[in-house]
């Protein structure tokens, strides 16, 4: 391998009759001058002059070649490869041409391609093309981890990629990017794995309901066994809103997710919402007015002159006073947002609260957060800000001197679809909390991992605060625009995000000061979502037809004469609802699969 | 010089006509193909291709080797010059070649030369150059077929000597020589044929005969004598390209053309010019280019003797 060409102080052209070269794998260049020079393969190339690209030469003539195979002369063997070199650092001459180019040892690259330990950074998998360099690495940085290849889990080859957990103090935020099926989904996982096995507390907000990690990955003997770090809550379920403890600004916003707020309704929570409110005490509030506005002044007038029960008194008496303080307010917004506080009631969110959430972070574990994405959106709006500003009182309260109240630790935030909760041009319920975290979260030691398929449509001011960037495929225009724009990824690999295989990725890292190439590890557990839709119609099919088998077989053979007989028995002892003719259809289908056979007989048909 | 002279286009189109004509009066091309043959100049033989046995014979026999040469001058205006040449032999069998170099300039020579005898000088070197490498070939890679590009009729006239060992040495180790031509200069057909076509009067060169007179894979065998004594030619097509080239091949070795006239076709690209790949091949490889040329006069001479001796009308800028 050698220099050649002209070169420049930044970028040379190396080739080699019998290496082929790799994007992204590192080299030497020998430079007399200079000294030894460290730079990457931004693009490769192989070249045959006799076999040029051109419609007027001949030398695709695949008989020609073959006979001078036969002769013993394959014209393989006058390949070119070439290499185009970026180098890590500006030179202050061109590099030599005709310099020796030889591949580095690990202790020459090291700083490039590792910052900070294995005993502190998150091991997301493993820097593409390093095979070479990585045999000359220490032993404890070996097959640290395995990879999925061609079906298969095998142990990394290559030399891992380490994200200093560290450097989370200087460059807090980690950005995941890619379209559907580009690997992303398995990057979150692999990263969330890593969180729970330092055990960073973590929030995971989780509109898929695939962020588990019981199950583990069958392929892997020694899979790490994540089931005792992390915690699953299903919003509604298991957590909650404390109704007592929201502030006015959260009730708004837990409202209108439910479905946006007129002004009106807005200014009528304002108003009606009072400090100390439980829910019973805020709905009753509300159907109390409802109902005044709708019978009016006189008529509860007139059925205070009139005797009633104490019980009735009493409430009549409170909406007399309802309808003189908020006798302004249009009954519809009442209504509105009646129904709107029900429906949170209904789905239980103010019937638990977070802590069993706090709890799982003080314990150092990952709790993933569930619910549909409306809920999620309100309720998480809620969450981070109350944990927020729980570790932000604490920090401040230890700033100046006089630690008051619990202990609080820093914690990680991830989730995916990130441009649901900060959309650009769009203001959603959690918006202005994530922006906030994503803006001073670095001073209180919160951390976002936000994934997202439209980095395009992901607020600005939180994708510029994201530090670190994990891309992966992406098709969009526009996203690809983005991704250059946001980041220092070069053209040349701008151009490859189209078509880089699911599970590889580049990440672009102010700690590397370049855009490194890497794929990311086999996680040891597995999504619940994994299995090919296509596959689970067939098993579906399959359990059914065993089940129907195993219902019927005690009752064969079936006469056609005797078929009501049959009916009423299988009915009897399950709990189907055959009919006649929805069993002949049952069994006739069974028939044509082969599971049961179908006689002829002067009695009719004969099910066997 | 977008409105041309009138009357220099008129002189133009006199010269183009002249050209036309002479295209126009070329005979027919059945009737030439069945003069060729009534006339006895020649016989036209089909060519086969090879399968992978029969090549496999070949290997056995000592494989394929190939010889070219490459001449470049550079400098300024004689006999401020250098030339390098430079002939190759390689087999398609060994990674080893055979490279022989020389280089020259007419301030070497002690008695002054003229420009036309130096130009003469270096055909009789590259000849001897060429000849001396097929010598070498013949040697150490004992082939059974030795395909040389360019005629042997120009060896046996430039380098007669080093032409007679090659021819002992070939016929000792049993290598076909087999020149391959690429431009055809000779007027064979046409002196032949004179007789025959009184209103096709001037001498045409067989190229202009033949082109597009043979099919593709067909080769046009001459008559016995037609030819410099000791040598057989005969003209063939191996690829689309209509125009014929030609296969030299010494007198005592022609029994073999039908086997020779095969191979080459095989290994010919048939949407090419016509060349075997392996002469294609190794002419890529010992060709000298005038970057290399520049690099090696610059490294050798310095640049600014190079500058020295460059000719003004190579600076020049449009």
């Amino acid at each position: 391998m050698q220099v050649a060409g002209i070169t420049t102080p930044i970028e040379v052209y190396v080739a080699s009759r019998e290496r082929k070269f790799r994007i992204n794998e590192l080299l030497i260049i020998d430079d007399p001058n200079q000294g030894p020079l460290v730079g990457e393969v931004v693009d490769a190339s192989s070249y045959n002059r006799f076999i040029p690209l051109s419609v007027e030469h001949a030398f695709s003539d695949a008989h020609v070649v073959e006979s001078l195979k036969h002769l013993g002369y394959s014209i393989d063997e006058d390949e070119i490869n070439i290499a185009k070199v970026k180098l890590m650092s500006e030179t202050s001459f061109p590099v030599t041409t005709g310099s020796a180019v030889r591949l580095p040892a690990f202790d020459e690259v090291k700083s490039f391609l590792m910052k900070g330990s294995r005993e502190y950074g998150l091991l997301l998998g493993e820097i593409k093309n390093t095979e070479e360099t990585a045999k000359t690495m220490d032993e404890n940085l070996k097959g640290l981890f395995y990879m999925f290849s061609e079906g298969k889990a095998k142990k990394t080859v290559n030399v891992p990629f380490i994200l200093d957990l560290r450097s989370f103090h200087q460059y807090p935020h980690i950005g995941i990017f890619g379209g559907s099926g580009s690997g992303k989904s398995f990057g979150m996982r692999v990263i969330l794995e890593e969180l729970m096995r330092h055990q960073i507390p973590t929030v995971v907000l989780d509109p898929h309901y695939e962020m588990d990690f019981s199950s583990s990955q069958e392929q892997i003997e020694e899979a790490e066994n994540f089931k005792r770090h992390f915690c699953k809550f299903q919003i509604g379920e298991h957590i909650g809103v404390d109704f007592l403890n929201l502030s006015k600004r959260d009730l708004l916003s837990l409202l209108s997710a439910v479905s946006p707020l007129s002004e009106a309704m807005s200014s009528a929570v304002e108003v009606l919402h009072r400090r100390g409110d439980t829910y019973l005490s805020f709905s009753s509030r509300l159907e109390d007015l409802a109902q005044a506005l709708e019978l009016g002044r006189s008529r509860i007038e007139n059925a205070l002159k009139q005797g009633l029960e104490p019980q009735d008194m009493e409430r009549f008496k409170r909406m007399k006073e309802l309808l003189e303080n908020y006798q302004n307010i249009p009954l519809p917004s009442v209504q509105g947002i009646s129904w709107r506080l029900r429906r949170l009631q209904i789905s239980g969110l103010f019937s638990h609260d977070i802590k069993p959430v706090k709890e799982a972070m003080l314990q150092g574990k990952l709790a993933v957060i569930q619910g549909p994405i409306w809920l999620l959106q309100v309720f998480s709006t809620y969450l981070l800000s109350n944990i927020y500003r729980q570790r932000r009182d604490y920090k401040d309260g230890e700033l100046r001197g006089q630690a008051q109240g619990d202990y609080f630790p820093p914690f990680v935030i991830a989730t995916d679809e990130a441009h649901n909760f900060a959309p650009k041009g769009r203001d959603t319920a959690p918006k202005g909390i994530i922006t906030e975290i994503a803006q001073e979260g670095r001073k209180y030691g919160v951390f976002l991992v936000l994934a997202t398929q439209r980095p395009t449509l992901l607020d600005e001011t939180v994708t510029a605060q994201l530090n670190t960037k994990i891309i992966f495929r992406t098709v969009r225009g526009s996203d690809i625009t983005t991704i250059a724009e946001e980041t220092d990824i070069k053209p040349e690999e701008a151009r490859r995000l189209p078509y880089l295989p699911s599970g590889d990725a580049f990440v672009s890292s102010p700690l590397f000061g370049r855009t490194v190439a890497i794929r990311v590890r086999f996680p040891y557990t597995s999504s619940p979502h994994t299995i090919n839709p296509i596959d689970e119609i067939k098993n579906h099919r399959l359990d059914s037809d065993e089940k129907l088998l195993s219902l019927i077989s005690p009752h064969l053979p079936i006469y056609a004469a005797n078929f009501v007989r049959a009916v009423e028995d299988i009915n009897k002892d399950s709990d189907e609802k055959y009919e006649v003719r929805t069993l002949k259809e049952a069994l006739d289908a069974l028939v044509e699969k082969g599971r049961l056979k179908k006689q002829k007989s002067p009695l009719g048909d004969i099910y066997m | 010089m977008l409105e041309m002279d009138t009357s220099l286009k008129k002189r133009f189109e006199e010269a183009a006509a002249a050209l036309k004509a002479r295209l126009e009066k070329k005979p027919d091309r059945d009737f030439l193909r069945k003069t060729i043959v009534e006339k006895g100049a020649g016989s036209f033989l089909e060519c086969k291709e090879m399968d992978s046995d029969m090549l496999a014979s070949i290997v056995e026999k000592g494989g394929v080797a190939g010889v070219d040469g490459s001449t470049n001058s550079k400098g300024g205006i004689f006999p401020y010059v250098v030339t390098l040449q430079q002939a190759l032999a390689r087999h398609c069998n060994r990674e080893e070649e055979i490279l022989l170099s020389d280089a020259f300039s007419p301030l070497l020579f002690e008695k002054d030369l003229s420009e036309d005898d130096y130009r003469q000088y270096i055909k009789k070197n590259l000849s001897a150059l060429e000849a001396n490498a097929a010598i070498l070939a013949v040697e150490e890679f004992k082939p059974r077929v030795l395909l040389i590009d360019g005629s042997l009729v120009r060896f046996k006239i430039e380098a007669s000597q080093q032409w007679e060992r090659l021819k002992q040495k070939a016929l000792e180790h049993e290598t076909l020589l087999v020149g391959v031509v690429e431009g055809i200069s000779t007027g064979i057909i046409s002196s032949t044929l004179e007789d025959a076509m009184p209103h096709f009067s001037y001498r045409a060169m067989d190229w202009e005969m033949l082109f597009g007179l043979l099919e593709m894979g067909e080769v046009l065998e001459m008559a016995p004598g037609l030819f410099k004594e000791g040598l057989r030619t005969c003209f063939a097509r191996f690829s689309y390209d209509p125009k014929p080239i030609g296969i030299d091949m010494p007198e005592e070795q022609y029994a073999f053309l039908n086997q020779v006239k095969d191979l080459l076709f095989t290994l010919t690209p048939k949407n090419g010019r016509g060349i075997p790949l392996w002469l294609d091949i190794i002419d890529n490889k010992v060709r000298i280019t005038d970057a290399m040329m520049e690099g090696l006069l610059n490294a050798c001479l310095g640049e600014d003797y190079a500058e020295y001796i460059m000719a003004k009308r190579s600076k020049r800028a449009i």
